[in-house]
């Protein structure tokens, strides 16, 4: 397995904080490039992109539609490969695993929540949080279930079936699943897009406060700059490279960005 | 994996509705295949138990030298043909040092006639043969009454005595092959405890009785009971040294006996198992596609699975557990159905014409293990590749829209697909060419072709007619054909089941029609008599050899030519030798000489059947059970008397009977003066009605029944190929459901932007009855093509010529439509009844 490179990743464009401290990055992208289709025809979503997620830390990632901050997430997550470059989950290279070892990395280091729920839908509650780990042959330890469980107010509702649960009870019960196994990094894909607004404002509580009790290292895609403004940092995307980052955000400053952004 | 386990019986109960569809599929295959195994079983079982239990006291039998052995086609003998023994070969045996008892066994020809008519039909035949003394050696017991003993007396088994209402005492009459003898019965005989043995109907005569009525002289066979404590091995070792002669030992004996019963159920036994094998066929073909389908929905989930750390391993496996909850359950509803629907399968073989053995159903442990292991092997065989399919999901899948199936097909899939069907097309060619079956081996190359073919044959059909639908339907023809063409492999695979389907039909068809044909053209184009006097069987002659006689002393009567058939060797082949009058057969029946003169046989000659006039002037022997026979060929025709068992040999009738001895006449041909009133053809007829074991037909009635033997296994096939037709029918109806699920969006839009459900409903049954018609006529085309090589190939002597009945197939192909059709009814319900914002807003 290869190791980390040595030498210091810096953002060509802003040089923030985010690269400085790369060695304590949760994941890393260097050099990442993402290209569909081939010839003329050819998309590049990523375009030589080296950023670094810092561990212990809550970081968004915003940019319009097709700005490449959907292929970024997938990429750094090992869901896609990259074309070129390469893409480190704590000190593994994700380009040297097979589909085996990748897929035992997403299951043991990595969690996921998506915008549509998706959960399993002939599972109970209490088994969908589980899903990771059963299927690593292992069981959760009672204390980790009941943190999330009570982390997510999830108590009353662990043997029901997704159909029977609410929007909002239902992407509770995908961030803890994503949380229970304690993962390295945690990549949620607009986890709000699918929410009215309180229910959003609880999901961003509770991934704020999984960063704040347990230093749960997250990355999040949204184009909500209110759940944008939840997070440490803001990585802000365009036409498939990193544009800007902002530390300590708020609402009104991540608008301001978007604005500057121009589109 | 406990979780996969849970998780795989949750999403089949989820999704109870499309798995209750496969389930039925695969159990109707179980339920086939097992009553199949346990039918034949119970039959040969039956038949096999009371044979050994009927012959257990007999240590040995004595028979005569094998000349030939039994044959395995239509018309073939079933055991060996053997020559007869010694009249004293029953004194010498019983002087054989350790025989403690020797029983002659007499077998001929005995019909039983109560108040004129014969009875009992079906396929079991009319057996004479002497009551056995000794009790350790007679294969029947006693019921009732007393055995016979004196010339007029006879015994008869229960079946009988059951079918004719008959009980000791009642006065019957025997029509055996030297007359008409009146009888009394003295007694009922059950075959060890059956009521007759297997596919028999017996008369039993004293000994004295028997060389009259049965014409032998020399016994069949002599049954030998060896002392008690004497080497069995020995006393058969030295009865071995008997010259002209063969001795069987006892356990062998009965297994040949055992087999020669079974052996014409075998023959079903075996077009039993290939449809069942058709069925589970078709009902693999069900299960992929249903898998195919639930996958593809699943694709999202399958993503999520990925995307959260499932291993390629753990989703196969959760698929292939699926598969096998689904067979496991299909298949032991399948089983229980199938053992309780034996009673249907006999009635259907009964159909058929074949009378059936009684008694209980015997269910082995290896019937219900092959069955079960079938059942639930094939399902889960029949879900690998789409759950090989769901394991390779990327897990970015779980963050896209679900992606449709490519509606591009492979061009590498069809070009192989093209080479399989050039490969299998110049295999028929060659074959025809050469004659060679070896070459028609590469024809069955032809099924992966059409599977590999399949997408792009229905992309094509779909684009071609696509204008005729939009004429003949409108907006909803465009739509229907544009759906077959944007999902080809799933169109072609629902349409395979239907395609193989029809496929068998057709093949049954023209071997059918080729076959009916064949027998039947030599009577139409060589009958020239105005009347024909058939046997009550088509395997023997039963018609009393006076009626000949009789017939022509009737005014009006020109002519009447009796045919005789019996069994002789020619090249170590059983053959049928037909025995005729040279002068009188001619003018009732065209043989078509191509060389020499018919007229010759009387001076000892034979007639060939061929097309090769070389033949003449050559010498033929035939081996027959008295005496074998040298003698000139002095014609050759190019016909023969027509029917199942045409002989290919003639010689004069005087000639046969020397050899054989007397015979029953298997045909008569009777042509009236010309210019005779109707009431000539009445007095035949009332003459033939009273004489039992003959039936009148006039020469139109004779043509059309030549082929009716098969005729009744016709009908049996059809009934076989509805239910594998069913099967395919619940496939269709399986497929179409889910793809309307999967297009339920699409569907939805239609419904939001104006259209009725009526309009809904349309398009999904166009589309169903767009694809029938497709893979009908392709599976017609195919079949037509490659079961015309085939028969022509190895149909040889028995069908010469391959005649495809159009009307018939015209028939399958709108039958084949209609029932698509009406297999889609329910899934084109269900779509028009659900709302369209439900459909427009359906997830999955």
């Amino acid at each position: 397995m290869s190791s980390r490179p040595d030498s210091t990743v810096v953002d060509r464009q802003s040089g923030s904080a985010l690269s400085a401290n790369a060695d304590d990055a949760a994941a890393m992208l260097v050099g990442a490039v993402k290209r569909y289709g081939s010839g003329r025809s050819a998309v590049v979503a990523l375009d030589d992109v080296t950023i670094a997620f810092p561990a212990g830390k809550f970081t968004a990632v915003m940019g319009p539609s097709g700005s490449g901050k959907s292929t970024m997430m997938h990429c750094a997550a090992g869901l896609d490969q990259l074309t070129s470059g390469r893409a480190f989950v704590g000190n593994t290279d994700l380009s040297a695993l097979d589909d085996r070892e990748l897929t035992r990395l997403r299951r043991e280091r990595i969690g996921f929540v998506f915008q549509a729920f998706n959960l399993v839908a002939t599972l109970t509650a209490e088994e969908n949080i589980c899903l990771p780990m059963t299927l690593s042959g292992r069981r959760p330890s009672v204390a980790a279930l009941d943190q999330v469980v009570s982390l997510l107010r999830l108590g009353d509702r662990m043997h029901h079936r997704p159909t029977e649960l609410s929007g909002g009870q239902q992407q509770r019960v995908a961030v803890a699943r994503a949380l229970v196994a304690r993962p390295q990094v945690v990549f949620a894909d607009e986890p709000t897009g699918n929410l009215d607004t309180r229910s959003g404002q609880e999901i961003l509580g509770f991934l704020r406060s999984a960063v704040d009790l347990h230093h749960q290292s997250i990355v999040m895609v949204t184009h909500d700059p209110n759940a944008a403004a939840w997070a440490d940092h803001v990585v802000f995307v365009v036409d498939g490279r990193v544009h800007d980052v902002m530390d300590h955000p708020s609402a009104d400053s991540v608008i301001d960005v978007m604005k500057g952004l121009g589109r | 994996m406990s979780q996969m386990m849970r998780s795989a019986a949750r999403s089949v109960l989820a999704s109870r509705g499309r798995f209750m569809l496969t389930g039925t599929a695969i159990m109707l295959s179980v339920a086939f295949l097992v009553a199949t195994l346990v039918l034949s079983d119970s039959m040969r079982g039956r038949a096999a138990g009371d044979i050994a239990e009927a012959l257990a006291g007999t240590d040995a039998v004595v028979q005569g030298v094998v000349l030939g052995e039994p044959g395995g086609g239509p018309g073939d003998p079933e055991r060996s043909v053997r020559r007869s023994l010694d009249p004293d070969i029953t004194e010498r045996v019983a002087t054989v040092d350790g025989v403690d008892g020797a029983a002659s066994q007499w077998v001929g020809f005995a019909k039983l006639v109560v108040d004129g008519s014969s009875v009992g039909t079906g396929t079991a035949s009319d057996v004479g043969r002497n009551w056995v003394a000794d009790p350790a050696l007679n294969p029947f017991r006693l019921a009732s009454g007393r055995p016979p003993t004196e010339v007029g007396e006879i015994v008869i088994d229960r079946s009988l005595a059951g079918d004719a209402g008959l009980a000791p005492g009642d006065v019957v009459q025997v029509l055996t092959t030297t007359g008409m003898y009146d009888a009394t019965v003295t007694g009922v005989a059950t075959f060890a405890s059956a009521d007759a043995a297997p596919l028999q109907r017996t008369v039993l005569l004293p000994d004295k009785a028997v060389s009259a009525w049965l014409d032998t002289a020399a016994p069949t066979e002599v049954l030998v009971g060896v002392a008690e404590g004497a080497d069995r091995a020995e006393v058969l070792g030295r009865l071995s040294a008997l010259t002209d002669a063969e001795v069987i030992d006892g356990p062998d004996h009965i297994r040949t006996m055992q087999d020669a019963a079974t052996s014409p159920l075998q023959f079903l036994t075996v077009f039993l198992l290939a449809f069942a094998v058709v069925a589970v066929l078709i009902g693999v073909t069900i299960i992929f596609n249903t898998f195919a389908l639930t996958v593809a929905r699943r694709r999202r989930e399958s993503g999520l699975l990925r995307a959260i750390g499932a291993e390629r391993r753990q989703l196969l496996g959760g698929v292939v557990i699926e598969a096998a909850l689904v067979g496991t359950i299909a298949t032991l509803v399948g089983l229980v159905c199938g053992v309780a629907g034996v009673g249907a399968l006999r009635w259907l073989v009964g159909l058929a014409g074949i009378t059936l053995l009684t008694g209980p159903s015997i269910v082995s442990t290896t019937s219900i293990a092959v069955a079960a292991a079938v059942g639930i092997s094939a399902t889960v065989l029949a879900a690998w590749i789409p759950a090989r399919r769901a394991a390779a999901t990327p897990p970015i899948e779980a963050l896209r829209e679900s992606a449709a199936e490519p509606r591009v097909v492979s061009p590498a899939r069809t070009a192989s697909g093209l080479v399989l069907a050039a490969v299998a097309i110049a295999g028929g060619a060659v074959a025809v060419a050469r004659s060679s079956a070896t070459w028609a081996l590469l024809v069955v190359a032809i099924v992966p072709a059409l599977v590999l073919c399949g997408p792009a044959i229905v992309t094509a059909a779909a684009r071609g007619s696509a204008q005729v639908a939009r004429r003949a339907a409108g907006v909803c023809g465009s739509i229907a054909a544009g759906n077959l063409a944007a999902s080809p492999r799933r169109s072609a695979s629902t349409a395979l089941a239907l395609m193989l389907g029809t496929a068998m039909v057709t093949m049954f068809a023209i071997f059918a029609s080729s076959l009916t044909s064949a027998v039947g053209t030599d009577v139409r184009e060589g009958l020239q008599a105005d009347l024909v006097v058939t046997s009550a069987t088509a395997d023997f002659p039963t018609i009393d050899p006076t009626l000949a006689g009789r017939i022509a002393a009737l005014p009006d009567v020109d002519e009447v030519a009796a045919l005789s058939i019996a069994e002789g060797i020619v090249a170590g082949k059983a053959e049928a030798i037909g025995g005729i009058d040279p002068t009188a057969l001619p003018t009732t029946f065209d043989l078509d000489p191509i060389a020499g003169d018919l007229a010759d046989l009387s001076d000892g000659g034979v007639a060939v059947v061929g097309d090769d006039p070389t033949l003449l002037g050559g010498t033929l022997a035939i081996e027959f059970e008295r005496s074998t026979l040298e003698a000139p060929i002095v014609a050759v025709v190019a016909r023969s008397t027509g029917g199942f068992e045409a002989p290919l040999y003639f010689v004069d009738r005087a000639t046969l009977d020397a050899s054989v001895g007397r015979l029953l006449d298997a045909l008569l041909f009777v042509d009236l003066a010309d210019g005779a009133v109707a009431d000539a053809e009445e007095d035949v007829r009332a003459l033939v009605r009273a004489t039992p074991g003959s039936f009148f037909e006039t020469r139109a009635e004779h043509v059309a029944n030549s082929g009716s033997e098969i005729a009744a296994f016709r009908n049996f096939i059809d009934g076989m190929l509805l239910l594998a037709s069913f099967i395919a029918l619940l496939g269709v109806a399986n497929t179409t459901a889910l793809a309307i699920n999967e297009r339920s969006g699409e569907l939805g839009l239609l419904r939001a932007v104006g259209a009725t459900r009526r309009e809904l409903r349309r398009i999904v049954r166009l589309e169903v009855a767009l694809l029938s018609f497709v893979a009908a006529s392709i599976g017609i085309a195919v079949a037509v093509g490659f079961g015309w090589a085939l028969i022509d190939v190895t149909g040889g002597a028995e069908i010469p010529s391959v005649v495809v009945p159009w009307s018939r197939l015209a028939v399958t192909l709108v039958v084949a439509v209609a029932a698509g059709v009406v297999a889609a009814a329910w899934p084109a319900f269900r779509v028009s009844r659900v709302p369209v914002l439900e459909l427009a807003g359906r997830d999955r």
